[in-house]
């Protein structure tokens, strides 16, 4: 198994993205308000985009209504710096519009203070 | 690995102006009403914008937190130097720009004046790459037809942004603009800025709005057509920038029915509609809709030619389209066609292909 301290929990606040390297692989760690991290690759599977350079956010759901938003998923999104697609990085980074389709994802742990991404 | 360099001629950046940057190009007493009176241009669009970073690519704001598109050196790194640009047409568009005033015609083409200055002194004169479009307020047509006039025939110039209002293209009232066009070899571009999709108004979503732009471009293009204006101006050709392209063998085909009906009415087109398009119109493919090969190449069929498509990213605006990936594969002649060669065949100012 591939694994690799890609950086301290202190060099990564809650709500922020920071672009690493997994092996070769340019990824991003993105870290949310409640201290879960997740790991993607760093490159938007539409046109290629530096993720890196997105916003983590919530989204409105298909709960709503037409005229009735309902906004949820705080801090589970990571939106897209170009298009602003927004991938659900609690569910395995798939594409709210298009579930089909989702990021490619690493594993990441925390470890004293390492963050540990693997595979 | 480095990625290979796609020799682009791309047909809609859009480099933008702060107004502090303006205040100097400015005549008086524009300028102060600018300074001092704190005029801003109207906004109308009235949502939430799109994407991460308002109409931007985030990645696209600088460092320090200037707006996208507002530094030269910035876009040569990001855009041009990294996909490898032969060369790209500015199209502004932003505010402040006359592109999207109403009202106020002083100000209006005070302003034009001003922002023409600025793009030819900080990008058409700093990056031999770069081509620009001329700002007009065509609601004062002839301040329009004097600026035309002034700046027309900087060697950089290629086309006249007109802007967007409830006369539409056709009217006789925008002859003497398409005159002066012509003598300065330049050619008309149509750039969305607030296009009236629904009847004037806007609909109720920015997403229903962005989806039918495509409605205001074939509106344009039907009614120039039918009033003749390609018929008088024989040299003058039309770019219709940021629409999309899956609309284009729709309008000919209806148009060309049209005519076999109605021809009548228009008695003064001496060919069908379809051919006068071919001749002159040219469209940007951004934003363009994810077609697979098949697809794509089903659509130039329908087109009757591969000779209307002009690539654009419209960088740095958060829909840019990637020269990479934002059209399915496609064979090298036809690639060359839609990447520079139908730009440069387009506007007469464009170098031709340098020997390599
Ligand atoms: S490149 Fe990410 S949404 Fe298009």
């Amino acid at each position: 198994m591939q694994e690799q301290v890609v950086c301290k929990t202190s060099e990564l606040q809650p709500g922020e993205i920071r672009e690493a390297y997994f092996g070769k692989q340019n990824i991003v760690i993105c870290r949310t308000q409640n201290d879960n991290f997740y790991a993607f690759m760093n490159q938007c599977i539409h046109q290629g985009a530096p993720l890196g350079k997105g916003l983590l956010c919530g989204a409105t759901t298909d709960e709503s209504n037409p005229g009735d938003y309902h906004y949820c998923h705080q801090d589970e999104i990571l939106r897209c710096p170009w298009h602003g697609r927004e991938f659900d990085m609690k569910n395995e980074g798939r594409m709210l519009a298009n579930p089909n389709k989702k990021l490619a994802s690493f594993k990441v742990r925390v470890e004293n203070e390492d963050v540990i991404v693997y595979k | 690995m480095a990625k290979k360099q796609i020799p682009l001629i791309d047909t809609d950046i859009h480099e933008r102006v702060q107004y502090k940057d303006i205040l100097e190009y400015l005549d008086e007493p524009f300028k102060h009403y600018m300074k001092n009176c704190h005029w801003i241009q109207e906004k109308h669009m009235p949502y939430t914008q799109p994407a991460t970073a308002g109409v931007d690519r985030a990645d696209a704001i600088l460092p320090d937190g200037r707006p996208a598109g507002s530094d030269l050196a910035f876009m040569q790194e990001q855009l041009l130097d990294d996909v490898g640009h032969e060369f790209g047409i500015l199209t502004g568009a932003l505010d402040p720009s006359p592109s999207s005033m109403h009202g106020w015609y002083e100000m209006a083409a005070a302003l034009a004046t001003a922002y023409n200055d600025w793009q030819i002194e900080h990008w058409l004169e700093k990056d031999e790459r770069l081509y620009g479009s001329v700002h007009i307020a065509a609601q004062d047509r002839e301040e329009a037809v004097k600026e035309i006039e002034r700046v027309g025939s900087h060697p950089k110039m290629v086309q006249i942004l007109l802007p967007i209002d409830d006369i539409m293209w056709g009217d006789p009232y925008y002859h003497p603009i398409f005159e002066a066009a012509e003598k300065h070899n330049l050619m008309i571009g149509m750039h969305h800025n607030e296009p009236p999709v629904y009847y004037g108004k806007w609909p109720r979503y920015f997403i229903e709005w962005h989806t039918l732009i495509s409605t205001a471009h074939m509106k344009i293009i039907a009614n120039m057509i039918y009033n003749g204006v390609f018929e008088k101006f024989p040299k003058l050709g039309l770019m219709m920038i940021e629409g999309g392209f899956t609309h284009i063998p729709h309008l000919m085909w209806k148009m060309d029915q049209q005519f076999r009906d109605l021809r009548h009415e228009v008695p003064w087109l001496t060919r069908k509609p379809s051919e006068i398009m071919k001749e002159h119109v040219r469209i940007t493919t951004q934003p363009a809709e994810e077609l697979t090969k098949k697809e794509f190449m089903s659509l130039i069929d329908q087109m009757g030619t591969d000779e209307m498509l002009c690539f654009s990213t419209d960088y740095p605006h958060w829909d840019y389209d990637s020269p990479y990936r934002a059209l399915p594969n496609m064979e090298p002649e036809l690639k060359e066609k839609i990447f520079s060669e139908n730009a440069r065949a387009f506007y007469p100012k464009l170098p031709d292909k340098r020997e390599e």
